[in-house]
């Protein structure tokens, strides 16, 4: 399934400026491990030690939230993943 | 009911389909509570006051200091040293003299929110800290008082507007929490998601319009995009996944 990432403005320096990667996976998961596989300084930010979600990241698809046990959901073909970083400041 | 003299201040917003001196009436009697007096806070408090609130309670430890002055506006370069709560609510009194305000000079906490939210209708987020925005999140879930969430960083901010009971809360869509402290900011990034929230406030208070529930708004400065994601609420939210199950019942 090829499927569309857009990432947050704060994580382009982890992906040489890209904005938007494709990749191919079948679950968000095997898509995250995608992402990773081709910009590896992008796994500290978006897993935690044990695999599981970054508690810090949200993950949209299609515009909708997914839950950070979300990670087997299976993707289709032209989804539109947006990864996002929660900011704190005020 | 307003006096002549207010019907003449609020006139170009009176004259707003939907709003009208009822709609003002309505603003003239909210109690509104503001968590911070910094970025979000100076501008949060100044709209308000502006658009004539009856009450604000402006809370804030800290004092101002000269790298606050690029971004939080309600202090300026003569207020350095002092409380911000307390330079806050000068100018904000000296903007509508109408307008009562209590700035409140405590560090929020577990210990005194409690009481601090008491009796408001509404509360503002214009904390600077995660923590903090959990634990005013989890007392207005349990005091079913709305809460206008708004977050700042560097070009970027955050919206979302918490009705308690219905929508999707801070906890629905937060889970984790970012190191503390210094963090970069420009200082119209505030101003943006300022504005967005006294837009939903007054919106509440007046009962007109759609508001930001379970949508965040994402705004990015740097590319001038606002993008929106839905969001669901989450029947095992540590916050309002308990009240969920009430109302089911
Ligand atoms: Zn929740």
């Amino acid at each position: 399934m090829s499927v569309k990432i857009n990432l947050a403005s704060s994580l382009h320096h982890l992906t040489n400026d890209q904005a938007v990667v494709e990749v191919n996976g079948n679950t968000i998961g095997q898509c995250l491990e995608q992402l990773i596989a081709r910009f590896p300084r992008t796994r500290k930010r978006l897993l935690e030690k044990n695999g599981a979600l970054n508690r810090i990241i949200n993950i949209y698809i299609n515009g909708e939230s997914v839950s950070p046990e979300g990670l087997a959901t299976a993707v289709k073909d032209g989804d539109e993943f947006h990864i996002e970083v929660i900011i704190s400041g005020g | 009911m307003l006096s002549q003299d207010e019907r003449e201040r609020y006139d170009r917003q009176i004259l707003i389909k939907g709003f009208g001196e009822e709609g003002q009436a309505k603003l003239k009697k909210a109690k509104v509570f503001i968590a911070g007096a910094g970025g979000l806070g100076s501008v949060t408090a100044t709209y308000l006051a502006a658009a004539g609130v009856g009450v604000i309670r402006l809370v804030d430890h800290d004092n101002v200091e000269l790298s606050n002055l690029n971004r939080q506006v309600l202090h300026w370069d003569e207020d350095m040293g002092k409380k911000k709560a307390d330079s806050a609510a000068e100018k904000l009194k000296r903007l509508n003299p109408g307008l009562k305000v209590e700035a409140v000079k405590e560090k929020i906490s577990q210990a005194n929110i409690s009481q601090l939210v008491a009796g408001f209708d509404l509360i503002v987020d214009a904390m600077d800290n995660l923590p903090t925005r959990y634990l005013m999140n989890k007392v207005a879930i349990e005091m079913k008082i709305p809460f206008f969430h708004g977050a700042v960083h560097g070009f970027e901010g955050r919206a979302m507007t918490i009705i308690p009971g219905e929508t999707a809360c801070l906890g629905c869509v937060y889970r984790g929490a970012i190191a503390e402290g210094k963090f970069p900011v420009l200082g119209v990034t505030p101003g943006v998601i300022g504005c967005i929230q006294v837009t939903e406030v007054i919106k509440y208070i007046v009962g007109i319009g759609q508001l930001l529930t379970n949508r965040l708004l994402v705004y990015d400065g740097l590319n001038m995009k606002f993008s929106e994601f839905k969001v669901k609420r989450d029947p095992n939210c540590e916050y309002c996944g308990h009240s969920r199950g009430k109302e089911s019942r």
